[in-house]
């Protein structure tokens, strides 16, 4: 048998495919329906004095209604940015393909799904603050320590000052 | 059944489903009366071209309307069937799937307490802040002020130190032992007068009686 790897089984349709395909299927089968018999059968009078000149109309007014109609979609696809929206709606599909739960969708109150998108902002907030706090804590260590022992040489030389005074009672 | 509002494809498309489906149904409608109502129009002048014509123009509208009626009944059925294969394939978000935009609410889950919580540690290391600010400044004031302090006393040991200089020069060792006996002799005699003082107002007291 075949040893290797086959070619890959086609993928399925992406979104813009379908859509085009979708729309040929309804043009084709309203087409159908509305065939030559049965418009030539609806204008029968018509039809039996001028069955060339009928069939001529009917002509156009099939390939006229199927231009208005692929216009008509042509123009929704460009407003709409259509083509590129399908293709990478497909990605985004094809990424969570292994996915199984439902996913996250928005809850209607503002405030409840904002939470989670001011989250990763205030966490980084508050790192800023505590490494800023732990700084200026430990600044203020050092100058506490400093006027600390300014106070004991102050207070000795105010010892010294007072033994002089003394000396010359 | 209650219908769906594809909020969600909405967000993502920038127009809900439904409202396009409706357009395009709205378009391909007025295209199919449009294209019908031409070729009335074609036919009527067609036949004013044919001399001796027995059909009537409101003949021709019957037919017109019979077709029409025909074609309406399947476009409706047909746009139908689309339209649900489209709001289901095409324009539908999976169940499963999460839009990129949104990635932040999964990797950030967070509760109203949580975030409540979060945001009160916030208010409280920003109080700890200013608390440390204002220390910050209250020491730097006190060293300041200790530096002048300092400086102060310093000189006044400086004018002691100069004095023992002096005394030390011009060989008076004991200058010190007489200054403290004289500030002591002054002391004395300070007293003494304010003894003669108060005597004397006493014998002028007794001489004013007498």
């Amino acid at each position: 048998g075949d040893g290797g790897d086959g070619p890959a089984p086609a993928a399925a349709p992406g979104r813009a495919q379908v859509f085009s395909t979708v729309v040929d299927t309804f043009l084709e089968k309203l087409v159908t329906a509305g065939s030559y018999q049965r418009f030539a059968n609806c204008y029968r009078c018509f039809y039996k004095l001028q069955p060339q000149l009928t069939r001529s109309i009917y002509d156009q007014f099939i390939s006229q209604l199927q231009a208005s109609i692929k216009e008509e979609i042509e123009e929704v696809k460009n407003e709409g940015n259509l083509e590129e929206l399908f293709n990478s709606l497909d990605k985004i599909v094809e990424e969570a393909k292994d996915r199984e739960e439902p996913a996250w969708r928005p809850s209607g109150i503002p405030e409840q799904d904002v939470r989670s998108a001011l989250v990763p902002y205030l966490r980084k907030h508050r790192a800023h603050l505590r490494r800023a706090l732990r700084h200026k804590e430990e600044r203020n260590g050092r100058v506490a320590e400093s006027v600390l022992m300014g106070r004991d040489s102050i207070a000795e030389l105010q010892q010294l000052i007072q033994a002089r005074q003394q000396a010359w009672q | 059944m209650s219908v769906d509002p594809m909020a969600y494809e909405t967000q993502f498309f920038g127009f809900t489903p439904q409202t396009c489906m409706l357009r395009i149904y709205i378009a391909f409608q007025d295209y199919l009366f449009e294209t019908m109502l031409v070729v009335e129009g074609v036919i009527l002048k067609k036949l004013d071209d044919i001399p001796g014509c027995k059909i009537s123009s409101s003949q021709i509208r019957k037919c017109t309307e019979k077709f029409l009626l025909f074609m309406k009944e399947h476009f409706d059925k047909l746009f139908a069937k689309m339209e649900e294969v489209l709001l289901q394939l095409v324009l539908n978000i999976p169940k499963n799937v999460l839009l990129p935009e949104d990635r932040v609410q999964e990797q950030y889950p967070c509760s109203k307490e949580e975030f409540q919580a979060l945001q009160d540690e916030l208010q409280q290391l920003r109080q700890q802040y200013r608390a440390e600010v204002a220390l910050e400044q209250a020491l730097l004031v006190e060293l300041e002020e200790q530096k002048i302090v300092k400086a102060e006393l310093e000189k006044t040991l400086q004018c002691f130190d100069e004095l023992d200089n002096i005394c030390r020069e011009h060989g008076a060792g004991n200058f010190k032992e007489s200054f403290a006996f004289l500030t002591q002799s002054c002391k004395k005699l300070q007293d003494v007068l304010k003894d003669v003082e108060e005597k004397s107002k006493k014998v002028k007291q007794h001489d004013q009686l007498m």
